[in-house]
């Protein structure tokens, strides 16, 4: 993997308001990347940053190994789906596609058509060139924005939050064929969004954005199931957490944890933490279980009481109490065949293992 | 009920009198008073005769064009500013430009004539008067152009500079084809104010006056009065059509940029 993009200590500055904060990143060529975050992270300011529409205040931003610093949006290899899609509205499909073929003298008219007719053909807008701009529907709008950056060859495609105008249905849609048109064309994405399960879905790597800074970086299964503290294990999913003193860090770590008792868990289950003294354990709700009367298990089991149930049709969301930890634990079933969904106030048994635990900072 | 007949006199009362402009202007008496007396069509001819008039209509028409381009220019740059750049301050400073629309225009022309003669040692000419237009029109142009403006998407621009338009080019291919609209419908309104403007032309026009304030001269001699009636008629006319220009054409703008309108200046 080669790299294509360096950020170095980058910082953006806005008056008094510190946007972003010592930014380090590496974006692989071919990589689809994304960046995440709460709304104000400055996620999006980074990706502006790249683009070339903010300058850093300090730090170093390079594409393909060149310094842009002083380069302008115009004159950088990286294009830009906006989050209007900010389709032209005075001009046609086939215009609004073809807008950044302007300045190509190298290619004659018939050159450009057959550019703009394999762009729609691509993103699925085949026989739409002639279409007014203004009277496309969102999905629509979205992939004329599209097909006008990718006609360029960008070495990077910036998308800015591209899903969040586009409903439930057609967001999971849109997903899946972002990421099939991104291994069709191989270039680099890199997409801005604060829908974790988006990104999750679509990325290779994910940088988890606080408070100007990347909180962690990695792909979507280390970023779920080993979160390096508790700001991103609480944004990137649903998470137990239970209070926990650390006795002993050797190759394996003895720790106490709230309500589940003493217990040993291996090095790879605590991504940053080696001190001892007290932390923070997390639990995923679909890694805790109901042991279900005539069903049995080999994992360890801890009495609890139901405190509140959530049917979701294909799930079932319990809050369950168990003695000595303040809130409930949330349990995630799938329902089966012969799993009753139990009442409020039910005793039952919490299936746990710890294998599943993650130590926090 | 009564809401519906106090809008009905209102109206009345608003255009009637402008309706007697073209009953007279055909009439066939030199005295204004009903009853009618024939048709003529005679006031319109020595309209046609009339050198120094002609003289008076091509300074007002300089004026009115000279007028509406640099107070356009002028409302471009401050809509603009307003709808796309933050700095501090700006509520204030948008709220200051827009003062010369409550200004009276009285103390406008006084204050301009002091200006010019008293202080800059100027002599008066048609140019001291399109300076003043200007300062009285350019509010309406930004207040035209404020809507154009404002209805844009500030992505649209960095949408043309991402795709290898300059600053100036994304302008120019984006932005100014969505406002042109606004930018007719501004040069249009800026126009008719300035062309039948009196009180800052009186004051500030030099030997040869422009025809708001020559048609004012006419109204000593009664015997020229239907002349103005004729004069009158054809000004009401152009007004009525470069308005209605200016609303469909701003109308049409707000279709093409596929946003819902919320009420024109008009």
């Amino acid at each position: 993997m080669t790299a294509l993009i360096t950020l170095e200590g980058v910082n953006k500055h806005y008056g008094d308001y510190h946007a972003l904060r010592d930014i380090d990143l590496t974006i692989n060529e071919g990589e689809f990347f994304s960046l995440l975050g709460p709304s104000g992270c400055g996620k999006t300011t980074l990706l502006r940053t790249i683009a070339g529409f903010e300058s850093v205040s300090s730090g170093l931003v390079a594409i393909g190994g060149k310094d842009m610093a002083g380069v302008p949006a115009n004159l950088r290899p990286t294009n830009m789906v906006f989050q209007s899609y900010a389709i032209f509205p005075h001009l046609t499909v086939a215009e609004n596609v073809a807008f950044g073929l302007r300045k190509r003298g190298d290619l004659n008219k018939a050159a450009k058509q057959t550019l703009v007719e394999d762009a729609l053909d691509m993103v699925g807008l085949d026989g739409y060139g002639k279409r007014a701009a203004h009277a496309l529907s969102g999905g629509q709008r979205q992939r004329v924005a599209l097909a006008r950056a990718l006609i360029l060859k960008p070495k990077v495609l910036l998308l800015d939050e591209p899903l969040s105008a586009l409903d439930k249905k057609m967001r999971e849609q849109m997903q899946v064929e972002l990421m099939r048109l991104q291994r069709h064309v191989g270039i680099t994405f890199i997409l801005v969004t604060h829908d974790q399960e988006e990104a999750l879905v679509m990325s290779d790597r994910i940088a988890v954005m606080f408070e100007g800074r990347i909180g962690q970086l990695a792909d979507a299964e280390t970023l779920y199931r080993r979160p390096r503290n508790r700001q991103v294990a609480e944004f990137i999913g649903k998470m137990n957490f239970l209070h926990a003193d650390v006795q002993a860090v050797r190759d394996a770590i003895d720790l106490e944890v709230q309500g589940l008792g003493r217990l040993q868990i291996t090095a790879e289950q605590s991504p940053e933490l080696r001190d001892t003294g007290p932390a923070v354990v997390g639990i995923r709700p679909e890694t805790l279980g109901i042991l279900f009367d005539g069903e049995t298990t080999d994992r360890k089991l801890v009495d609890g009481v139901v405190d509140e149930v959530v049917y979701y049709g294909d799930m079932t969301y319990y809050d369950v109490r168990i003695q000595g930890v303040e809130a409930p634990l949330n349990i995630a079933m799938k329902n089966m065949i012969g799993r009753p969904v139990l009442d409020v106030g039910a005793a039952t048994k919490v299936i746990w293992d710890e294998r599943a635990l993650v130590l926090l900072k | 009920m009564s809401l519906r007949v106090y809008a009905i006199a209102y109206l009345i009362f608003l255009y009637a009198p402008i309706a007697l402009l073209p009953i007279f202007a055909f009439n066939d008496a030199t005295i204004i008073a009903f009853p009618l007396s024939g048709f003529t069509t005679d006031w319109f001819g020595e309209l046609w005769t009339n050198t120094s008039l002609h003289t008076a209509v091509r300074n007002s028409v300089f004026i009115a064009v000279m007028t509406a381009i640099i107070s356009t220019l002028l409302g471009i740059c401050a809509a603009r500013a307003g709808a796309m750049a933050h700095f501090p301050l700006k509520a204030g400073i948008m709220g200051f430009i827009m003062l010369p629309l409550v200004l009276p225009e009285i103390i406008v022309a006084v204050s301009l004539l002091v200006v010019v003669v008293q202080i800059f040692d100027l002599g008066l000419s048609n140019w001291t008067i399109i300076a003043a237009h200007t300062l009285i029109c350019t509010p309406f142009c930004i207040a035209i152009l404020n809507g154009a403006f404002q209805n844009l998407d500030p992505s649209m621009e960095e949408a043309a500079m991402d795709l290898g338009e300059s600053r100036f080019g994304a302008f120019r291919s984006v932005t100014l084809p969505l406002v042109m609209p606004g930018i007719i419908s501004s040069m249009l309104i800026a126009f008719t104010i300035s062309l039948d403007e009196f009180i800052i032309a009186f004051f500030l026009s030099g030997v040869s006056p422009t025809m708001p304030v020559y048609i004012w001269g006419l109204l000593r001699f009664p015997a020229s009065l239907p002349v103005v009636m004729a004069l009158g008629t054809i000004l009401v006319a152009l007004s009525i059509i470069l308005l209605t220009i200016a609303e469909i054409l701003r109308r049409r703008g707000m279709a093409r940029a596929g946003v819902a309108d919320k009420g024109g200046f008009l």
